[in-house]
């Protein structure tokens, strides 16, 4: 009989390495040493976007974001107007795998179900996307306490001439809510982007943007560089994508 | 039978419940002269449509199996497999898709594009089944055949383009207008069998010629001859009619057809339209998967001279024994015959082979290559595969899934209790998801399946086709249980009773793997356990397996290690060491963290999108986890994992909380460990239920 005390033990011990296990892969994330202030890189209501060319890796980045809010049990929303639900799925797994299998984790299918309910994934196509039907949407969920989301990622914001207004819109809506939210968009070989500048599409609405980042492919490398020079953001940033696994590294 | 296959077309009808697939069937089968008299589903005379040979089909106007019939359009043989509509036998669905070339997807002109119309349409494109559509109930109120044309471009993506034009609407239809040949359709007699060629009315030759314009600009894109002839006005009849097949057979044009085959309206020019329109078996290609090389896929030739392989892709039980539904891939099956049944590795001699009229049967030769037929007295289950010796190639995976759902059936007289364990019988073979067994304990025979309504019709045929009255108990989930970490044991079994005593010692551990359901290993060293007690103490383990310690539940997930042990000269016996076993298998079991495992399964729901919180808000009441939720236009899908066990009677309450508009699909996902709080309420149950009985 004096073995329960002895297994209530190991239980605690077990949990608390899970626990640190999550805090260790936090710790690690290399979107550390773009050396934002905040946790989440953008405050309260604050707005990011990943610009690159098509291929190139914004949904893998945008994910990697997304993974690392979840691991601290922060709810991701996940919009994607042109994949389907299970498309998306397949994303957060692969990277998921990848990130598992770089740390070499064990008890990865633990923390994959942990994590799997913080994550609510939509997909609109293009043209049926507006900031009204996101509102309504969201209402709809939040309302009946389905879900709540910290973050809301927008996958491949198609960013048109009046995107001022709806920008504005969306962004009132974060802020009152608490969240905020990250933007990939598709640039285009003619916008030129291996220049420092915020390509034309962007520029109209860039003060509404905390952080702007570009992917840019170079010497089989795809650097991570921050245009947007706010006194938030950091001097320097020194992250690349490792072109086969597309995860996020810092360089030596 | 002709052994040209050019002029062969395997073809299914798919459609929403109610669109009038068999009322279709009926009439086609009427025209090609297999049947004599019409009879409709529920009809007046109470003989029921010809397809519904099951009887509880007959009472209630659905097609739950898939029956094929054979019949002669124009030359052409026909072989028409007329699949269940309902979701919950989407197995039957899928494996009449596998035998078909082409479908027919039947829409009805009211209705449009509903739901199930929906995932009919997603299993074509999955198998890659060539379609034409056709627009049934033209003669209903409301009808609108450019709305559903219109519909089964926005919603099921389809490049639909209208084949025909009606002549008149509504109780008003006449007859259609052809935009190929521009002719004006008449179907007279007293049952429109004669049909009278006439010049298009006048007030619809504009509309005729602005929509042919717009299907020969459709069909352009797949003929360049099309082009080149539009550009010069000089389109010929046979020059569209290859732009369409063309682009039929590559899916990415749906040509439109419109009707009422209630009123016999419209089903002849859809004859021609089959054999003009859709796929010879010859064009199909189909794959088999080489059981000698991990599955991996071939393509069948379907030449008849190749060694055969060929599919049962239905059972039945007629009066002179079981008649199994084949569709040949390759080769020739011929009376007499010696094939094998790759899942069995049999060897089965052809005896009688027949070809099938939905009840009716004609005897034949052979079945050549891309023909379907029946063969007798074959031992064999649904979706087995039969090959020439020497070749070792299976046209359907091995894998199926295990049933998630029981109940408990209770015979209510000796009789039907005899048939009920024939019923029993056949079902199993019919189905690889419906099982069966006796429970040791309780002695209740209980039927296993993927579905609520998946045991009802079985329980229902059981009364209906056996006359087995039985009472069934509530729905049992499937629960199982598993060990959450590593845990040692060490014990001694030691008994001194009298007569020859009982020793044994096993030591070892447990621990938790995901890939099997039980894995053993022996590392027992320097003979403390002798070889010959090792496999009894595997045996002691295994019978453990089966009722789990905590809840009663099977046991999965679980590898037993064994590294040391004692045993005595005289007292060790293999029953000492089995139940030496039994005994470190619950000293480490209740140290490893027990949890009970219940099924999850992932459901789809569609629903219009106003719904779609209602909706979420259901599937969250349930302890669903909403994975995400994809709008197509005025329709979205919102998918999520729940458990089964909150699945009883889902149907009901999301059809009364959506007007009837939302429909779900569920299938199994996998197993999750069940929630501290749900866990102890089936403690609580179990041991109420164990009150109960004592």
């Amino acid at each position: 009989m004096s073995l329960d005390p002895a297994s209530s033990c190991i239980i605690y011990l077990k949990e608390r390495s899970f626990e640190m296990l999550k805090k260790d892969l936090i710790f690690r994330n290399p979107l550390r040493l773009m050396g934002y202030e905040t946790e989440d890189i953008l405050p309260e209501g604050g707005f990011g976007a990943v610009l690159a060319r098509a291929g190139v890796g914004k949904t893998a980045f945008v994910v990697q974001l997304a993974l690392n809010s979840l691991l601290r049990n922060k709810n991701v929303l996940h919009i994607s107007l042109n994949d389907p639900v299970e498309k998306v799925c397949l994303w957060y797994k692969e990277v998921f795998r990848n990130i598992a299998s770089q740390y070499k984790l064990d008890q990865i299918d633990r923390l994959w179900e942990t994590i799997l309910p913080l994550r609510l994934i939509m997909t609109f196509k293009v043209d049926g996307f507006s900031v009204p039907k996101l509102k309504e949407r969201l209402a709809d969920i939040t309302e009946q306490n389905i879900f709540s989301p910290h973050m809301i990622l927008i996958d491949n914001c198609p960013f048109e001439e009046d995107a001022a207004q709806a920008l504005t819109e969306l962004k009132s809506m974060a802020l009152q809510n608490k969240q905020h939210i990250w933007f990939t968009v598709r640039t285009h070989r003619h916008e030129n982007t291996d220049s420092e500048e915020i390509p034309p599409r962007i520029k109209p609405v860039s003060e509404l943007f905390d952080a702007i980042i570009q992917l840019q492919p170079r010497d089989k490398v795809i650097y991570v560089k921050n245009l947007k020079k706010t006194p938030a953001a950091p001097k320097k940033t020194m992250l690349f994508l490792d072109p086969t696994t597309m995860l996020i590294k810092g360089k030596k | 039978m002709a052994i040209n296959t050019q002029n062969v077309r395997n073809i299914g009808i798919s459609a929403h419940i109610d669109s009038g697939k068999t009322t279709l069937t009926e009439r086609i089968l009427f025209y090609t002269e297999r049947i004599h008299a019409i009879h409709d589903v529920k009809g007046k005379d109470g003989v029921g449509a010809t397809m519904d040979s099951m009887e509880l089909e007959k009472e209630r106007g659905i097609t739950i199996a898939s029956a094929a019939t054979s019949c002669k359009w124009k030359n052409h043989e026909i072989n028409i497999i007329d699949t269940p509509g309902h979701v919950d036998f989407t197995i039957e669905v899928e494996r009449s898709l596998r035998v078909l070339d082409g479908a027919i997807l039947v829409l009805c002109s009211v209705g449009g594009v509903q739901s199930q119309s929906i995932t009919v349409d997603q299993q074509m494109k999955r198998y890659k089944v060539p379609c034409i559509a056709f627009i049934n109930k033209c003669d209903r109120n409301g009808a609108n055949p450019d709305r559903v044309t219109s519909q089964l471009r926005d919603k099921l993506g389809h490049n639909a383009v209208a084949m025909q034009i009606p002549i008149g609407i509504e109780a008003d239809l006449q007859g259609v207008v052809d935009l190929v040949t521009m002719k004006a359709i008449y179907f007279n007699g007293e049952n429109g069998e004669v049909l009278r060629m006439e010049d298009i009315p006048e007030a619809l030759l504009d509309q005729a010629t602005q929509k042919r314009e717009k299907l020969i600009d459709a069909a352009s894109m797949f003929s360049d001859e099309l082009m080149e002839a539009a550009l010069e006005e000089s389109v010929s009849v046979d020059l569209l009619m290859d732009a369409v097949r063309k682009g039929t057979l590559s899916r990415q044009l749906t040509p439109v057809f419109i009707g009422s085959a209630y009123k016999n309206k419209g089903v002849q020019p859809l004859l021609d339209a089959v054999n003009k329109l859709l796929p010879d078996p010859g064009e199909v290609e189909n794959i088999a998967l080489d059981m000698d090389h991990n599955e991996k896929p071939v393509t069948l030739n379907s030449s008849t001279d190749d060694p055969t392989v060929a599919l049962a892709f239905k059972l039945e039980d007629g009066q002179y024994g079981q008649l199994t539904y084949i569709r040949v891939y390759q080769g020739t099956i011929n009376k007499g015959d010696t094939v094998i049944n790759v899942r069995t590795g049999k060897k089965i001699k052809i005896g009688r082979v027949v070809q099938m009229h939905a009840n009716q049967m004609e005897e034949i030769e052979s079945i050549p290559a891309g023909f379907i037929g029946a063969l007798f007295g074959i031992d064999c289950a649904s979706g087995d595969t039969f090959v020439s010796p020497g070749t070792n190639v299976s046209m359907t995976s091995m894998f199926v899934p295990n049933p998630v759902i029981s109940l408990a059936i209770t015979p209510n007289d000796n009789k039907s209790q005899v048939n009920m364990s024939k019923a029993l019988n056949r079902f199993c073979k019919e189905d690889p998801t419906f099982r069966t067994y006796v429970d040791a304990e309780t002695k209740e025979t209980i039927i296993e399946g993927m579905g609520e309504l998946h045991l009802e019709v079985y329980i229902e045929r059981m009364l209906r086709e056996y006359n087995a009255e039985v009472t069934s108990g509530n729905p049992r989930v499937a629960y199982r249980e598993t060990i959450t970490r590593k845990a040692e044991f060490n014990y001694t079994h030691k008994k001194q009773t009298g007569g020859s005593g009982q020793y044994g010692r096993v030591a070892g551990y447990l621990e938790p793997i995901d890939d099997e359901d039980f894995s053993f290993e022996n590392k027992v060293t320097g003979g403390s356990i002798p070889t010959q007690y090792i496999s009894s103490c595997e045996k002691g383990f295994k019978q453990c397996m089966a009722k789990g310690p905590k809840m009663e539940f099977p046991v999965t997930g679980i590898k037993v290690v064994i590294n040391d042990g004692a045993s005595h000269a005289v007292d060790s016996s293999e029953m000492a060491f089995q139940a030496a076993a039994r005994g470190a298998f619950l000293e480490g079991y209740a140290r490893a963290g027990s949890v009970i495992r219940e099924p999850i399964m992932k459901v789809a729901v569609e629903t219009p999108t106003e719904f779609q919180g209602v909706v979420m808000g259901l599937l969250n009441q349930r302890r669903g986890m909403i994975v995400g939720s994809q709008e197509e236009g005025p329709l979205c899908v919102i998918e999520a994992l729940v458990p089964l066990a909150e699945m009883f009677g889902y149907s009901t309450v999301l059809r009364s909380s959506s007007q009837g508009k939302a429909q779900f699909t569920m299938e199994f996902s996998s197993y999750k460990k069940v929630p501290q709080s749900i866990s102890e309420e089936l403690v609580k149950k179990a041991a109420a239920n164990k009150k109960n009985v004592a």
